[in-house]
C-alpha cells in the first residue's frame, strides 16, 4: 500500500540515523549544505535521500573575499527568505537543531 | 498552434498534469520519495534553482522519478549569464537541481496524497479485470 512518505511504522524508538531526523519533524532545524550554504527552517517532510521540504526558510550564503592589498579574508554572508522550499538531498551535508548563540 | 507544442504532446514520454509514469520502476521510486510532491506540482509555475547558481522559472510540465524536469514558458538565467532568456521548452537533469520553490497556494500534504493515489490507481487498474491482469505484487499466500 502506498503510504505517506512521512508516516513511519508506529515505532518511537530511534533505530537508525534517519530516525533522528524524524524526531525533528515540524521543528525548526539547521541544515548545512554544500557550497557554503546554510538553511534554517521548519522541517515539514524528508525522505531517505534527505530531500526535504522546509517552511519559513532563511538561506545564508557565505563568501570569502580576499583584499588585494592587505590579503585579509573578508567573510560576507547573504541571506534571503523563502516561504516554502523543496531541497534536493544530494546538497545536504548535515541536519541539526538550530544553533544556540553563545 | 505552435508546431513545437503539438510535437511535444504527441511524444509518448510527455504527460499532462496528473498522469503517472508508465514504468513500474519509476512508479516505485516516486512512491517512496518526495519526488511525488514534485510530480504533483506538474502544471504549476515554480522557480527551480540549479546547482550551478542559475535558476529557471516556468511551468512544470513533467517530472520523472529521477527529478528530471521539463518546463514550458521559462525565464532562465544561467550561472554565467548576466541576463535572463525566455525559453519555450527547458529540460533540467535532476542532478542539477538545488532547490524548488513551492508556491504559497499549494497544500503540500494534499498534493503528495493525491499523487500517491494516482499511482495506486494505476497499479490496481489491471486487478479490476477479475484477477486476469498483471499483478505488480505477489499475492499473499493463504
Amino acid at each position: 500500500m502506498a503510504d505517506e512518505v512521512e508516516q513511519q511504522p508506529s515505532t518511537n524508538t530511534v533505530e537508525e540515523p534517519l530516525d533522528l531526523i524524524r524526531l525533528s519533524l515540524d521543528e525548526r532545524i539547521y541544515v548545512k549544505m554544500r557550497n557554503d550554504r546554510e538553511l534554517r527552517g521548519r522541517l515539514h517532510a524528508y525522505d531517505q535521500h534527505l530531500n526535504m521540504i522546509l517552511g519559513d526558510v532563511e538561506e545564508t550564503v557565505t563568501t570569502v573575499e580576499i583584499d588585494d592589498e592587505t590579503y585579509e579574508e573578508l567573510y560576507k554572508s547573504t541571506k534571503r527568505n523563502i516561504p516554502m522550499l523543496f531541497v534536493r538531498g544530494d546538497g545536504v551535508v548535515l541536519v541539526a537543531p538550530p544553533l544556540r548563540v553563545g | 498552434m505552435d508546431p513545437v507544442d503539438v510535437q511535444g504532446q504527441s511524444q509518448s514520454s510527455s504527460q499532462s498534469q496528473g498522469e503517472v509514469c508508465s514504468s513500474l520502476r519509476e512508479r516505485s521510486i516516486s512512491e517512496n520519495s518526495l519526488v511525488a510532491l514534485l510530480q504533483g506540482m506538474q502544471g504549476h509555475v515554480t522557480t527551480v534553482e540549479l546547482r550551478d547558481e542559475g535558476w529557471a522559472q516556468g511551468r512544470l510540465q513533467n517530472v520523472d522519478a529521477f527529478m528530471n524536469l521539463r518546463m514550458r514558458d521559462v525565464l532562465y538565467r544561467g550561472h554565467n549569464m548576466g541576463h535572463t532568456s525566455k525559453l519555450q521548452d527547458l529540460f533540467i537533469t535532476g542532478r542539477n537541481i538545488r532547490f524548488v520553490h513551492i508556491p504559497d497556494h499549494m497544500d503540500v500534504l494534499q498534493t503528495i496524497q493525491t499523487q500517491l493515489q494516482r499511482i495506486h490507481r494505476v497499479r490496481t487498474f489491471n486487478r479490476e479485470g477479475g484477477g486476469g491482469g498483471r499483478r505488480e505484487y505477489c499475492p499473499k499466500k493463504k
